[in-house]
């Protein structure tokens, strides 16, 4: 018994060391090391003396990473991928391969993971890539790192991804809403979506998702509204762009891209044109615009936009409000303003509406805008499938008038309503109507009411 | 050399340990070995009596003390700090993830022993007179060190360790009137935020270790004062019930006497204790039994020691701690599952919130602690304690069953679910 104790003791105490031999070693061979060595290796190939070549093989590895306050994130992506920001590096293989067409997007500023999403704390190429269990966001594919530009850029269009435009311009159209939560408005049947692009949900499995939903989501109540792949992709894109980040100013400052287009569309917005003529096109009591940016410097003219009285004391150009970059966008636009912009700006313009005829216009835009448009329709024809609910579909709301009166109607969007039932044994329908009130301004709920009653004495006449 | 020697005498203070009284002086005369006596029972060393698991479960504690230290290094408890620590730990700390991984693998072999432990001294029947004290003590070493390891859950901030502290406080609320409240103390609030994490910190660095620390000590030193080791079940003297006497402990014998003091003899504690001043009647045969702690129960020690650690380093090695994602109030997991340990007690509170969150904690409590004083049978032999062996075998069986199932038969929506089935994540 005795004499076997030490041995058993020694051989434990070695294994001991062993082990934390093995840990050190484990410690000390990270991939990220192998990949320096090869960058050096191939950094010193085009150094021309031998002593420069091992001063460069020299270099101690470490670890280089881009502290990114402002976008809350430390990006170490550059310690496997060291050639990015140098051009000699245009044809090396990857990891090191130059970066190009950055832009003002550089390394420095923007890391790497605000737009090609993986794990930038890693530094380990499973993890940092974000092919890992628990992480949210892997590295985005060649198809949809184009959403990227609309995490910052979230307003007005982003130059070079029309498909940001059109997927926001779906959303507020196609009654996305009136399911899902978007910054805190919607209803809460569906998912919210205010972090969707944070979500571990691949592109690929939402633009499936948005062509028929119950394929990829079995017993899913979003119904199939039959997008083109051209709209599931633009809504994908949309979707991918929703991480509700907080970004630091310098980042959230180009949320809105100052581009002639967006110019153009606040020149109409505002109604420039009732005051305003460019070459002769339009009205007369403001100065023609046609050639305003040769006359006046940008900074001159940004000055007139923010505070008009105190450029020409006594002047009666309203002051609007805009945001810089919507300045800057104006300014773009009367840079390139024709003549002929004018003229299809003033042919676009419809008559002045009533006050009535208002009232049913923000109930159109709200019926679309919160989502109402959703389930009942565009064209308020409803129809869609929802089962053991009475007639098994979400009723249409064409002929509302003859079977409500307005205040009952107003009760039901006030405080929604569980749809009655088919069968009282069925399943609960998965649609129903959300009650609105916290959503909904009590004006925004009787425009919408105007709106559908409007729609309801059109189809009297056509009966 | 002189010089060096007197040192070193200065040092050790004891003779050679070629001899018996060196032997016996090494441990007397070390402060940090002074809780062994001199000699011990042949047969108490033996593994099959005791596993070594008190040890095994003190020396994963050291570890756990060491390792944790290193972490605190690295960790700041906010929130979103509190995460990317954990992730710089994983990524840029040199031997980060292993010394993450001690310390989660120590942490979850600390509970695992601490209740084989229990078992062991239960099944022994070691806990009886005058021993049931400290069965107490050991209940509470017990409940520290689940709230050592539920307060560490929480530190990473992932996803794992918020869901599991919101479902395990929720388990705490059902209890009537304080569980409200004493979940919110526990929280600084409603729910598992900024001010629980720092709760949990201080609970887990700072509060608990020193409890378990102080009781610890008094756990051991009982140990020794009530005579070492208890004695192996089959080495327990047929029809004799044991008397076990503590040094001290007043008896029926006629009142305390002291003699005048004599010039030539040292004060000890044996001419003023009467009764008897050795917890057994030392028969000569069980003398031959007895041998030194040096080297026969050090070496014994060491080598469970290092066992341990060897253990811990080896899964450390190859199995990382786990981490989720940062911990996000809005998503639920499904199903959102408490640490393993408190598995048996969901599982009852999905049957039952009174049951499993109140009534079943607080009696298991309650029977643990009172075990050694209603249990007044005095043999330790098993065959004269069947019904306590049955009833506890009963307890554990039944803790490692809804353990079992809450752990890996529960799936989505805490439905019943065998692990070997797949279940694909439906519409989230």
């Amino acid at each position: 018994m005795r004499s076997r104790l030490p041995q058993i003791f020694f051989a434990l105490s070695t294994l001991a060391l062993v082990l934390i031999v093995l840990a050190v070693w484990q410690a000390s061979t990270p991939s990220w090391k192998t990949y320096q060595r090869n960058f050096l290796q191939l950094e010193a190939q085009g150094e021309p003396s031998a002593v420069t070549k091992a001063a460069v093989l020299a270099t101690p590895p470490e670890i280089h990473q881009v502290m990114l306050t402002g976008l809350q994130r430390v990006d170490r992506c550059t310690t496997c991928h060291l050639g990015v920001d140098d051009p000699t590096m245009k044809n090396a293989p990857e990891p090191f391969r130059y970066h190009a067409g950055l832009g003002p997007h550089i390394p420095s500023r923007f890391g790497c993971t605000i737009c090609h999403g993986g794990q930038g704390l890693a530094t380990e190429k499973d993890a940092a890539h974000g092919k890992v269990d628990f992480w949210q966001t892997p590295l985005l594919t060649r198809d949809y790192i184009r959403a990227s530009c609309g995490r910052c850029h979230k307003e007005g269009d982003v130059p070079g991804v029309p498909e940001l435009t059109e997927g926001r311009h779906l959303f507020e159209t196609q009654g996305c809403r009136g399911c899902h939560k978007l910054n805190g408005v919607g209803g809460s049947i569906g998912p919210d979506l205010t972090e969707e692009g944070a979500n571990r949900r691949s592109p690929e499995w939402l633009e499936h998702h948005f062509i028929a939903p119950n394929a990829v989501s079995a017993g899913s109540p979003m119904p199939n509204f039959h997008f083109t792949s051209e709209q599931a992709r633009a809504l994908t894109y949309y979707m991918l762009s929703l991480t509700n980040e907080e970004m630091g100013t310098y980042y959230s400052s180009v949320r809105l891209i100052p581009s002639p287009e967006y110019g153009r569309q606040l020149f109409v917005e505002k109604n420039c044109i009732v005051c305003h003529a460019i070459g002769g096109i339009g009205a007369k009591s403001g100065p023609d615009l046609l050639g305003v940016t040769k006359q006046h410097s940008p900074e001159w003219l940004d000055e007139q936009l923010v505070n008009p009285d105190l450029v020409y004391p006594g002047s009666s150009m309203p002051e609007y409000d805009l945001e810089t970059n919507a300045r800057k966008a104006l300014v773009a636009f009367m840079t390139s303003a024709t003549p002929q912009d004018a003229q299809e700006i003033l042919s676009g313009k419809g008559h002045t509406l009533t006050p009535e005829d208002a009232a049913i216009e923000a109930g159109k835009r709200d019926f679309a805008r919160f989502g109402c448009a959703g389930c009942h329709g565009t064209e308020l024809q409803g129809g869609l499938p929802n089962p053991n609910a009475q007639g098994g579909e979400v009723p249409s709301l064409l002929h509302v008038s003859d079977d409500y009166t307005k205040d009952e109607i107003l009760a039901v969007i006030r405080n929604g309503r569980a749809p009655p039932l088919d069968k009282a044994s069925g399943p609960t329908p998965p649609l129903y109507m959300p009650s609105w009130k916290n959503l909904l301004s009590e004006e925004d709920i009787h425009h919408i009411v105007d709106f559908l009653w409007s729609k309801q004495q059109k189809s009297k006449e056509s009966w | 050399m002189n010089l060096i020697r007197e040192i070193w005498q200065s040092i050790v203070r004891r003779d050679p340990l070629s001899t018996d009284k060196g032997k016996s002086e090494l441990v007397f005369f070390n402060v940090w070995l002074h809780v062994h006596p001199a000699k011990v029972k042949k047969e108490n060393l033996r593994f099959k009596h005791t596993f070594y698991l008190g040890f095994i479960t003190f020396f994963l504690f050291v570890i756990l003390l060491t390792t944790g230290i290193a972490l605190m290094c690295y960790y700041r408890p906010f929130p979103p700090q509190a995460y990317q620590d954990m992730k710089d730990l994983q990524f840029v700390v040199f031997m980060g993830p292993f010394l993450r991984a001690m310390h989660r693998w120590a942490a979850h072999g600390m509970v695992i022993c601490v209740f084989l432990h229990m078992c062991r001294v239960f099944y022994t029947g070691s806990y009886k007179k005058p021993r049931q004290f400290n069965w107490v003590i050991g209940v509470f070493l017990l409940l520290l060190t689940l709230s050592l390891s539920f307060t560490g859950y929480l530190l990473p901030w992932d996803q794992l360790a918020y869901w599991a502290i919101t479902v395990g406080t929720n388990i705490g609320s059902y209890a009537p009137i304080v569980g409200g409240q004493l979940r919110e103390l526990l929280l600084g609030g409603h729910s598992v935020g900024e001010a629980a994490l720092l709760r949990f910190y201080v609970l887990h660095v700072a509060v608990l270790p020193t409890l378990i620390i102080l009781l610890t000590i008094v756990h051991f030193w009982r140990v020794r004062k009530d005579g070492g080791l208890s004695r192996p079940v089959w080495k327990l003297k047929p029809n004799k019930t044991e008397t076990l006497v503590t040094i001290g402990a007043p008896l029926e014998i006629a009142p305390l006497k002291t003699g005048p003091a004599s010039k030539d003899k040292t004060y000890g504690l044996m001419e003023v204790v009467t009764g008897k001043p050795i917890f057994e009647t030392v028969t000569p045969e069980e003398e031959e039994d007895a041998v030194f702690s040096y080297p026969y129960a050090f070496f014994r020690e060491a080598i469970a020691l290092m066992v341990t650690v060897t253990g811990i380093m080896a899964i450390s090695l190859f199995f990382h701690a786990p981490l989720e994602e940062l911990a996000n109030p809005a998503k639920t997991p499904n199903p959102a599952k408490a640490p393993w340990y408190f598995l048996g007690l969901q599982e009852l509170v999905s049957h039952s919130a009174l049951l499993g969150g109140v009534v079943a904690p607080a009696l298991m409590v309650i029977a643990l602690l009172a075990i050694p004083y209603f249990d007044r049978n005095p043999s330790r032999r098993p065959s004269d304690r069947k019904w306590a062996l049955w009833l506890f075998s009963i307890f554990v069986v039944a803790n490692l069953v809804l353990i079992v199932v809450g752990t890996f038969f529960r799936g989505p929506g805490w439905a019943l679910i065998p692990p070997w089935v797949h279940v694909v994540a439906g519409a989230e």
